[in-house]
């Protein structure tokens, strides 16, 4: 009798039936115990209850200078946070008067705030200061759903301003951080400029949170469940740079004496680490270094100075005669000539329907002096014999028409003409050797950046490795407190001892010799290299460059000096380039400094004049 | 036109699994929306429109046929969950995941379909005795052995439901009360085993008094009886090697309130979103035990929270008709099914969604230890959607095909 019942009977039916309107009848009477007569005691303790993740900002890392010496720091910042949902609006005005923030944009922050969620704390008002704080700790029991949160904001303890250098935080914008919402959250600062930027990731840590929970009146009661839960935030790893901030100040003072406009860039050449670079007008960086006001903001992009632009990694002019470096490289390597091969300048060279003029007439010159004394007949000849492609090709060896690779900042290629760029910008055949002999001495479309600059020196001062520039040598992880190198790449120009050595002879003989062009920049007991160059300029007075190295045997540091509108390189560059050196060898000036302005020697490249037959 | 429709179209079974559908999308909205787990709501909308389709194809799939293939099935699915066992992918401890070209599912879902079928399936054969052990012992084998399979990977919920369509199943096929006793005895005696050695007695003398009342004869009822002392102790020396996740749960379900900050919190945790709810409920999206996240993984095992805090009683109770209503229907079905395959395999169904609402709701208001197993048609999660919309899809099928022998 294993089975005692018809299938399906009417009997088991009703059984069934009974059986789920039993079940169901006592899950509804439990939602009603709950729901119904708990409401009043669980809806307390969900109340009570009631956890805040509060979010514990890491301290963001630390830069210092290549000895050690902290230079970009943080402090404290206050922020006023809000929590939507318990936020009384009846409380408005009182909040809008002790913030100082007018009713419509509160209620638009509140607003914005919601939208990122009603039971989270957004922030209202930034880096308030601390009258401002006071007065709100003051009202806080009345003001629910407010409280606020300390963040860090950047403090720069040293003289320099190295403002494209370290760069700036800026509030996330919302398509940003829609992208990396991971991370941020609404008003958070990012780093969008310099290595603020750049090491972003690095420098940010990770955020922490702390639980705790709150009663109705939205007090904090206590940590939740002992802080089991919390999260502590994770410091930022510091970056270990290889400025010396006692010359990037230096640099920056000469350049704000003088009132130039324009960068000087100086890197170790032995291995590529930038020891300064700036780029000037600038801003004081403090500025930036919490949360920026839209008007100062505003200020700073409007300003007709373009103090935000980065003049050392994104100019690009003409290097003028400093470029002619680059064709002897070619010419020689390539055994077009050698050290004896000489021509007669005679102040100016025909080609064509065109003369191109030099401004002395040199007579006969080899390389080396054609070099020391810039003669420009001897470059206009060569060219013609050494070829576009050439020409291009070692160009490109020394890095130019291309980026760096630099930490530094937003940079540019450059340009650098081959017959592939001209015949696709005027068509082929359209175009003359003759756009050629500008090319040789450094003029025409030909453009560069500070930085490219002070790298092409520092391969001349090295005997031909091209450095990758940066100024971030190491990053000191806080995690395993281990300082972590950062690899840089180093290439060859690929030219032979002997021709370096010729080619080196020639830069010393500017600096050093009479009848140099680079006679200024000589620094008492130190012998260096160098080469002026005059960039012409269409619209208004030349640009001056200089670029060189020292010490002579054993380079320790090689810099470019690009300053616009100021007329000779060998004037007004080769002396600033000559102090730069000597403050960062002997670690002080030797001498007084300089009264601005000298008055112009001798003069390195003269106007392209073109006569046009036509 | 409409009559005819009315006829052969289960409306009603279909309007409320739409219903239980489409809640339980606004609570997984809900629960995941600013938790990070945003595109769960997304694939969970993806899988009931996959589990729409599946439900229609049900609902026209031949009787016959499915008679037919039932047991092929039910193979497959085994030698599947064997696979699964031995390779698949462990997800919380538990190698339920069945991961294939990267498309997730959980085979346990659809053993429960398949045992249903090849249930229903033997026990409509015309040459299945209903006096016959031996087919007793058949019957509950084609349950038992999926059951064991997911057991060992382990899942204890799973489990637990296998037998909650058992024995319906037997007892719509007309078994007598001593053949559920035996069955019950065993369960009984299990359970007890969990709680100390007090527990396990006073289920010890349960399940014997339950045999003795029951009994049709000595012998049986004493191997009954011997049968469930065995298994109680066994279960005993098993809960010592289950997972600590599901030791814990076990053993904190007996007071809760006494550790609310280890693994009873959840359960305090969801009695106060629930509590807090209210009549009308604290409005969509805006329950603050919901929103702040205090209930883990609430999307799949504590749905019920989010209905309850954010629609209050009224949201809630308007949930639990639902189920009310499909089970109710569903039992009707079963009786009014003339074809005995159709009719097992409908009260089977039944079984299933019962257990699951008791179970889950029952934990979520603090009635029930915390198994982990999802409330029908809210959870998050694939296959146990697709499954469960398909279960509605064969109910469909068999009302449309009520007057067919």
């Amino acid at each position: 009798m294993i089975y005692d019942e018809q299938f399906g009977s009417p009997q088991r039916r009703k059984a069934l039936t009974a059986i789920v309107l039993v079940i169901f009848g006592v899950l509804l009477l439990r939602l009603y115990q709950l729901q119904l007569l708990y409401h009043g005691e669980l809806d307390k303790k969900s109340e009570e209850n009631s956890v805040r993740a509060l979010i514990k900002e890491p301290i963001r890392g630390y830069m210092f200078d290549r000895n050690g010496k902290l230079i970009v720091d943080v402090g404290p910042s206050y922020s006023i946070t809000l929590v939507p949902f318990e936020f009384d609006k009846a409380n408005q005005a009182l909040l809008s008067s002790i913030l100082k923030l007018d009713l419509q944009t509160l209620e638009e922050r509140i607003a914005r705030a919601r939208t990122y969620s009603p039971f989270l704390p957004s922030r209202i008002k930034r880096d308030i200061d601390l009258r401002t704080l006071a007065s709100i700790e003051e009202t806080l029991p009345v003001l629910r759903g407010i409280s606020y949160e300390i963040e860090s904001k950047r403090v720069y303890p040293t003289a320099a301003h190295a403002s494209h250098l370290f760069g700036y935080r800026r509030e996330i914008s919302d398509a940003q951080l829609a992208q990396v919402s991971d991370f941020y959250r609404q008003g958070d600062l990012v780093g969008i400029a310099g290595l603020e930027a750049r090491y972003e990731p690095v420098l940010r840590g990770e955020k922490g949170y702390e639980f705790v929970s709150v009663n109705a009146k939205g007090q904090i009661i206590g940590s939740f469940e002992d802080g089991k839960r919390d999260i502590t935030a994770r410091e930022g790893f510091d970056l270990l740079l290889s400025i010396d901030v006692g010359l990037q100040a230096f640099a920056e003072s000469l350049m704000t004496l003088n009132n130039y406009t324009g960068a000087i860039v100086a890197i170790d050449p032995t291995n590529g680490g930038i020891l300064a670079q700036v780029s000037k007008p600038d801003f004081d960086p403090s500025i930036l270094s919490g949360v920026t006001p839209a008007e100062l903001w505003l200020q700073l992009q409007s300003d007709p100075a373009k103090p935000l632009f980065n003049r050392a990694t994104l100019t690009r002019y003409p290097p003028g005669s400093t470029f002619k470096m680059v064709l002897a490289a070619a010419a020689l390597q390539e055994g077009i000539i050698d050290e004896n091969y000489r021509i007669r300048c005679t102040g100016g060279f025909r080609f064509g329907d065109r003369v191109f003029k030099d401004l002395h007439v040199h007579g006969s010159v080899n390389i080396v002096e054609a070099i020391q004394r810039s003669c420009n007949v001897f470059f206009y000849q060569l060219i013609l014999r050494v070829g576009f492609d050439k020409w291009t090709e070692y160009g490109r060896r020394f890095g130019f028409g291309q980026m760096t690779g630099t930490d530094t900042g937003e940079e540019t290629a450059g340009l650098l003409p081959s017959a592939a760029y001209y015949d696709s910008r005027y068509g082929k055949g359209k175009w003359t050797q003759g756009f050629l002999i500008s090319l040789a001495i450094g003029q025409g479309e030909v453009g560069v950046s500070p930085l490219q600059m002070a790298r092409y020196a520092a391969a001349l001062a090295n005997g031909g490795t091209l450095l990758q520039p940066h100024a971030v040598q190491s990053i000191r992880n806080k995690q395993t407190n281990k300082v972590e190198e950062v690899p840089h790449d180093t290439g060859s120009v690929g030219l032979s001892p002997d021709i370096m050595a010729l080619i080196r002879e020639g830069l010393q003989r500017v600096v050093q010799a009479p009848g140099g062009t680079g006679g200024l920049a000589r620094i008492p007991g130190i012998i260096s290299g160098g080469k002026t160059g005059t960039a012409e300029n269409p619209h208004g007075e030349d640009h001056a460059w200089y670029v060189g190295f020292a010490p002579f045997d054993n380079p320790k540091i090689a810099v470019a000096v690009m300053l616009e509108n100021s007329g000779f390189g060998g004037a007004k560059a080769a002396p600033l380039a000559g102090l730069v050196v000597e403050r960062y060898i002997y670690g002080e000036l030797r001498r007084n400094l300089p009264k601005p302005a000298p008055t112009p020697v001798k003069r390195d490249t003269v106007r392209v004049i073109t006569h046009n037959v036509r | 036109m409409l009559e005819h429709f009315r006829e052969y179209f289960d409306y009603k079974a279909f309007l409320i699994c739409v219903a239980l559908v489409g809640l339980g999308l606004l609570s997984v909205y809900s629960a995941t929306f600013d938790v990070g787990a945003a595109s769960a709501f997304e694939k969970q909308v993806v899988w009931a429109g996959i589990g729409l389709l599946g439900m229609l194809v049900a609902a026209f799939f031949p009787i016959r046929a499915l008679h037919r293939i039932a047991f092929p099935v039910y193979f497959a699915t085994l030698a599947v969950l064997l696979i699964v066992l031995i390779v698949g992918k462990t997800i919380s401890g538990s190698r339920s995941w069945f991961a294939v070209g990267g498309i997730g599912g959980q085979p346990s879902e659809f053993a429960k379909l398949a045992a249903i079928i090849a249930l229903a399936s033997f026990l409509a054969r015309t040459t299945t005795s209903l006096s016959s052990v031996k087919h007793l012992l058949i019957a509950i084998s084609i349950v038992v052995a999926p059951m064991i399979l997911i057991l060992a990977q382990p899942d204890l919920g799973t489990t637990v439901v296998f037998f909650a369509m058992l024995l319906p199943v037997l007892y719509w096929a007309g078994a007598s009360n001593f053949v559920l006793a035996a069955i019950i005895a065993p369960i009984l005696a299990a359970a007890g085993a969990l709680f100390g050695t007090l527990t396990f007695l006073v289920t010890l003398l349960v399940s014997g008094a339950l045999l003795y009342i029951t009994r049709q004869n000595r012998f049986a009822a004493a191997v009954a009886f011997a049968l469930t002392l065995a298994i109680g102790l066994s279960v005993q020396a098993v809960y010592e090697r289950l997972p600590g996740y599901q030791q814990k749960r076990i053993s904190t379900f007996l007071n809760p309130e006494l550790d609310p900050k280890g693994a009873g919190y959840n359960v305090v945790q969801s009695k106060v979103a629930i509590g807090s709810g209210g009549f009308l409920g604290k409005g969509y999206l805006q329950g603050t035990q919901t929103q702040l996240n205090f209930i883990p993984e609430q999307w799949t095992d504590f749905i019920f929270c989010v209905p309850g805090e954010e629609f209050g009683f009224l949201g809630a109770s308007i949930v639990l008709t639902l189920f009310i209503a499909l089970l109710l229907h569903s039992i009707k079905v079963a009786s009014l099914s003339k074809n005995k395959f159709a009719s097992a395999a409908a009260i089977g169904i039944t079984g299933i969604f019962t257990i699951h609402v008791l179970i889950n709701v029952g934990m979520s208001m603090g009635l029930l230890p915390v198994i982990g197993i999802p409330l029908p048609f809210l959870s998050y999660g694939g296959s146990a959607l697709i499954a469960n919309m398909v279960m509605v899809g064969l109910l469909m099928n068999f009302y449309a095909n009520r007057k067919e022998h």
